[in-house]
Parts: structure tokens; C-alpha cells; sequence
């Protein structure tokens, strides 16, 4: 059996369990700061496994040991921006929280896969991957999955077909800057283009990209997580059963689309050693701008990261 | 209540992927006295182990099958080495006349399996007092996930991730729509020479007669039960999935009246929507030399 360790027990993190879980991919470990809240989940979980019928290990510990030799490990960990924060604060935050992650799992897991949740993502999986020393096809972040699920969704509802038959490929960093590409979106192979008018089309992307956005307005209190959460088991279970999946990760990139040394979603093949290709589309000038300016928001999150971050040293 | 008439290697399995995926409780007729009970009891004697709880029955009344939500038609002749799919017409046709006259349940979906399919299921449709969305011939999905395999076979990529159109007659001259193949939304271009995707549209052609040629004995029926599986499944869980299945035609690419797969969104009411899809002038033209084809068979026949 498999071991995935969770670092954050929020509701990201739980909600990736449950999935993780149901699908009996691979003994979890829920890790937290909080004393009690991952062994408390970790334990109702259990208790419904009666019921529910997995036979993998689910455990609570607010030690990083804990994660020992794990497959792969979820970094979800981090706060949300509070009403009045500076998104400098945030990032400082967050980066000191994946930073001591990462030192644990380069510690007790040295061969586990990283992907990294936490926000802002392109920024903390530069952190993780500076931090952990790991090669680069094994630590990458989550984001295009859940941008394309929910792209996906919203073209399904439009044409009232079946969710699962429409396939997306979201690009671009993490955020409003985030590329959808309506030429690779289709519908059971037939082009969304083909089906629906330029304009629905452009409401649809355009709901994407506020996708996360309309979770939070709608919810007042937290962001959302069913789809990160069922977003993360899907890339755990991509890469424990290596089924070598085409979709779209944040990936640290080396000259891949013109870019270097930043994290930005691209399409890759997913399998056991994490990413085993990153796929190159022919894009159209436009597409290409679009990424273009992904990434130069990308590049100025670096900028921040720069001023009071350096690797190895504690900020 | 999915009704299955043929309870041979398509039939059972049919009624044993949908036991496993929980779709509806299953009916097996046969003609022959016995099978349908004996395959029914086999599979409910799995149960326990494999937990299914829809109830699969056999029954050697035709009349139990006939009132069905859905009715999966399996029966008839299967074809021989070298054999042409056309030329089990005449062996089948009786069967599906006696079909398409007794089965009028207004709500009834029915699926057509036997070859030639789209001829058959032409001659059904024609026959059959059900509105022609409700009479579906297995056809373009079974090609397109054979498509699916090759190319991800072929590329070493989860097969959920490729997906593929084949439309036309299920026959050698099906038509694979290239631009409706794609791994992840990605196009095959990005992945294969224009040779590689004809060898892989080859493949697909070639797929069925390949496996009668090596079986022997019989036709694929791993393939197609899964498919009719799903098929079933779209329909009973109204899920509006997006396959090619072949229906009788209204003026679409100037074809009337003949049964050939389109992209279909498939429902509790059968067809929902077709999809037209945008075809070459090659493409047109071949679609009618197959409807051409199947009015000539049905017309010979006559």
C-alpha cells in the first residue's frame, strides 16, 4: 500500500482525505500544527469506515516524523487572506509555513512526490522545490486540474451533457491571469467551438477564472474545497497507480514555452515519478500572449518573494 | 428493468457489467430453455462476493422481456472467419421484424446489436412504432473506444484521456473523425505523423474481423457489452453522455430514413440531441455511398 502524508488538516486537506480515502489509494497521514484536529479527523474518519468500506490507514499527528517514507506528500497548509491583510503578510506567512514543511519532508521522505497547494501557489511551490532540493519533475503545484474541472463543469451544465465527457485544458498561473484554452475544450472529442456560440464560450472562461472567486462570495466565511479536494486525490491517484494522465500542473519550467525558473501551469504527463514530460502546444499568438502575461504576474510574485526570501535561510 | 434478449457472450456480459455498476436490475431471455436461468443464477450466486445488489433473472418467456425501460437485442447469427458483417442479413432479419413488431411499449428503449448493425437497425426503426430516438444501433462508440485504445496504447497515456468520434457505418468504411480525436483536448497531431494516425484509423477498421479471426469461435463481445453497459447506463441514469450510436437519420448530410452513428446526447428518452458534425467532402461522400449500401441490403432482402 501507498502512503500519502497531509500536511494541513483543513478543509482542503480533510476533503482530499475523504476522496483519497473512498478510493482506497493509500494510507493517509494527517499532519497539522493545530494539537488534536488531525487526530480528531483522522478517527471520524475511521469510525465511518465501517460503512464505508475502505481498508486504507488513516492517522493524526502534529509530528512531521509522522510522514516518514512517504509516496507522496500534499502541502495544503497555510492561512487564508483575512479581511485588511497585506498580501505581503500573507505571502510571508505561507512561505515560512511550506518552508519548514519542506525541510521535513526532504528529512523523513526524501523520495516522495510534493504537490503543493497552498497559496499563492506558483510562489510557494518555488519554496518548496528550493527548500526540498528535490528534482523538479517531483514537486509541482495543484491548480490547472481545478481551474479545468471547473471550466469543465460550466460547459457541461451549458449544453446539459454529462460532466465527465468534456475534457479542458486550463494553462497559465494560478489566479485571474489563469488561460483558459477554448481550442483544446471539448465535448467527447468534438470541439467546444463547434457547439457553442464565441460568446458563451467567453462568459464560460470568464466564469472560470472567478471560479474560486464565486465560492468565496457565496460562502462569506472560507473558500472552497470539495473540487480542491477531489482535484488533489485525482493527482494522487495519477501518480500511485501511475496512470500517466495527461493534465495540466504547475510545473517549474526551464525554457518550456519560452520561460524560465518560474512555476506556471502546463500541460504534463503525470505517472509514479511525478512529471514524467511536459507537453508543448503549438499555441496562437493570442493563447501565447495570454500566457505571457500569466507569467509576468508569476514573475512579479517572484519579485516579492526575492525581497525577503532566500533559500536555506530562515526568514 | 433492462431487458436482454440473447443470452449469449454479448447478452451475459452485458447483464454482468451492468450487475457491476449498479445500473438496474437485469431480465435475460434466450430461445433456448435454460441458458438465460443458468447465467442469470450464476451471476446472482456472485453477489455476495461481489456485492452488487441489482437483481439479474432469466426467463424463457419472450413476453416477460417485451415491456422493458430498455431492451438490449443480442440476438441472431455471428459471423465466421472472412466472413462480411453484410452478409448476415439475411440470418437476422426475421429476428429483428418479430422484434420490431412486438415490442410496443411506447417508453421502451431499444438497442440494436446483431450485424449488420446499421442496416438492421435501419429496418427496425422503419418497422417499429417507437419514435426513431428511441431505436439506437451500437455502432460509432464501440469503434471510438476501440480508437481510444490503440491511441492510448499507443502513447502510453491513461485511456481516460483520449477520447474519439468515430461516426458512419459500422463497417469497414466507418469514418474516424480526426479532428474529433484528442488526448486531454490536445489534438493528435501534436503526437502522431499523418501516417500514425492512418495506421491507427487502420487498426480501428480492422479491430472487430481481427478478433473474430483470432477467437475462432466467436465475434468480440468484451468490447461491446461494456460499451451497451454504458450505453444503458446513460440512458437509465439520464446522464446526456455524448456517444456515436446509430439512428435513423432526418436530412442530415442529405441522408434520410437510413440508420448511421452520429454524435448523439444520450438520455432517458434516448436521443436527446444529435450532433452534426463538420465533415470534409470526402467524408460526405462516403457517408452516403454507406447509406447507398444499407438501402441496397435491405432492399435485395425484400
Amino acid at each position: 500500500m501507498h502512503k500519502v502524508s497531509i500536511i494541513g488538516s483543513g478543509h482542503v486537506g480533510a476533503t482530499a482525505v475523504y476522496y483519497i480515502a473512498e478510493k482506497n489509494l493509500a494510507d493517509i497521514v494527517m499532519v497539522d500544527v493545530v494539537e488534536g484536529l488531525p487526530q480528531a479527523k483522522a478517527l471520524d474518519y475511521l469510525h465511518a469506515a465501517p460503512m464505508r468500506k475502505y481498508s486504507v490507514h488513516i492517522s493524526g499527528t502534529n509530528d512531521y516524523k509522522d510522514i516518514k517514507d512517504s509516496d507522496v506528500v500534499v502541502i495544503t497548509a497555510g492561512i487564508p487572506r483575512k479581511p485588511g491583510m497585506d498580501r505581503m503578510d500573507l505571502m510571508k506567512i505561507n512561505v515560512d509555513i511550506a518552508k519548514t514543511a519542506s525541510q521535513a519532508i526532504a528529512e523523513y521522505a526524501p523520495n516522495a512526490i510534493v504537490i503543493v497547494v497552498s497559496n499563492p501557489l506558483d510562489i510557494i511551490a518555488m519554496v518548496t522545490l528550493q527548500e526540498s532540493g528535490f528534482a523538479l519533475r517531483k514537486v509541482f503545484g495543484m491548480a490547472g486540474v481545478l481551474d479545468s474541472t471547473r471550466f469543465r463543469y460550466f460547459i457541461a451544465d451549458e449544453l446539459g451533457v454529462w460532466p465527465g465527457d468534456v475534457t479542458a485544458m486550463v494553462l497559465g498561473g494560478h489566479g485571474d491571469s489563469m488561460v483558459p484554452l477554448s481550442r483544446y475544450t471539448r465535448v467527447n472529442g468534438i470541439p467546444a467551438s463547434e457547439l457553442l456560440s464565441e460568446k458563451t464560450l467567453e462568459r464560460l472562461i470568464n466564469r472560470t477564472r472567478t471560479g474560486g472567486g464565486e465560492i468565496v462570495s457565496l460562502l462569506k466565511h472560507g473558500s472552497a474545497f470539495y473540487a480542491p479536494g477531489a482535484s488533489v486525490a485525482k493527482m494522487v491517484e495519477t501518480i500511485v497507480k501511475d496512470e500517466k494522465r495527461v493534465i495540466p500542473v504547475s510545473a517549474y519550467l526551464r525554457g518550456e514555452y519560452g520561460f524560465n525558473d518560474i512555476f506556471l501551469g502546463v500541460p504534463v504527463l503525470l505517472g509514479k515519478n511525478g512529471i514524467e514530460k511536459i507537453i508543448e502546444l503549438d499555441l496562437e499568438p493570442e493563447e501565447k500572449k495570454a500566457l505571457e502575461l500569466s507569467a509576468k504576474a508569476v514573475e512579479e510574485g517572484v519579485e516579492t518573494l526575492k525581497t525577503f526570501y532566500r533559500p536555506g535561510v530562515s526568514a | 428493468m433492462i431487458g436482454i434478449i440473447g443470452s449469449g457472450n454479448i447478452g451475459a456480459n452485458t447483464a454482468f457489467f451492468l450487475a457491476e455498476k449498479g445500473v438496474d436490475d437485469v431480465m435475460l431471455y434466450d430461445v433456448q430453455e435454460g441458458l438465460a436461468k443458468g447465467k442469470a443464477l450464476d451471476m446472482m450466486e456472485a453477489a455476495p462476493i461481489r456485492g452488487y445488489r441489482t437483481r439479474i433473472s432469466g426467463t424463457d418467456t419472450q413476453e416477460d422481456v417485451l415491456g422493458c425501460d430498455i431492451i438490449i437485442l443480442t440476438a441472431g447469427a455471428f459471423r465466421a472467419p472472412g466472413m462480411k458483417r453484410e452478409e448476415l442479413f439475411e440470418a437476422n432479419k426475421k429476428i429483428i421484424k418479430n422484434y420490431a413488431s412486438k415490442i410496443t411499449n411506447p417508453d421502451t428503449k431499444v438497442i440494436i446489436v446483431p450485424e449488420p448493425m446499421d442496416s438492421l437497425t435501419t429496418l427496425f426503426a422503419r418497422i417499429s412504432s417507437l419514435p426513431s430516438v428511441q431505436v439506437m444501433g451500437l455502432g460509432g462508440v464501440l469503434d471510438a473506444t476501440r480508437l481510444r485504445f490503440f491511441i492510448s496504447k499507443s502513447l502510453s497515456v491513461a485511456m481516460e484521456n483520449v477520447s474519439a468520434q468515430v461516426i458512419g457505418r459500422h463497417a469497414d468504411d466507418m469514418i474516424p473523425v480526426k479532428n474529433y480525436c484528442s488526448v486531454s483536448g490536445i489534438s493528435l497531431d501534436n503526437f502522431f505523423s499523418e501516417e500514425e494516425v492512418e495506421e491507427l484509423f487502420k487498426q480501428t477498421r480492422e479491430a472487430g474481423n481481427l478478433i473474430v479471426e483470432l477467437a475462432g469461435r466467436a465475434s468480440a463481445y468484451y468490447g461491446p457489452s461494456a460499451v451497451i453497459a454504458e450505453l444503458a447506463e446513460a440512458i437509465t441514469m439520464d446522464t446526456g453522455r455524448v456517444l456515436s450510436v446509430s439512428h435513423l437519420l432526418k436530412g442530415e448530410f442529405g441522408i434520410n430514413d437510413i440508420a448511421l452513428s452520429l454524435p448523439c446526447v444520450i438520455g432517458k428518452k434516448g436521443i436527446s440531441k444529435v450532433f452534426e458534425p463538420k465533415l470534409s467532402g470526402q467524408e460526405i461522400s462516403v457517408l452516403k455511398k454507406s447509406a447507398d449500401l444499407i438501402q441496397k441490403t435491405i432492399k435485395e432482402a425484400d
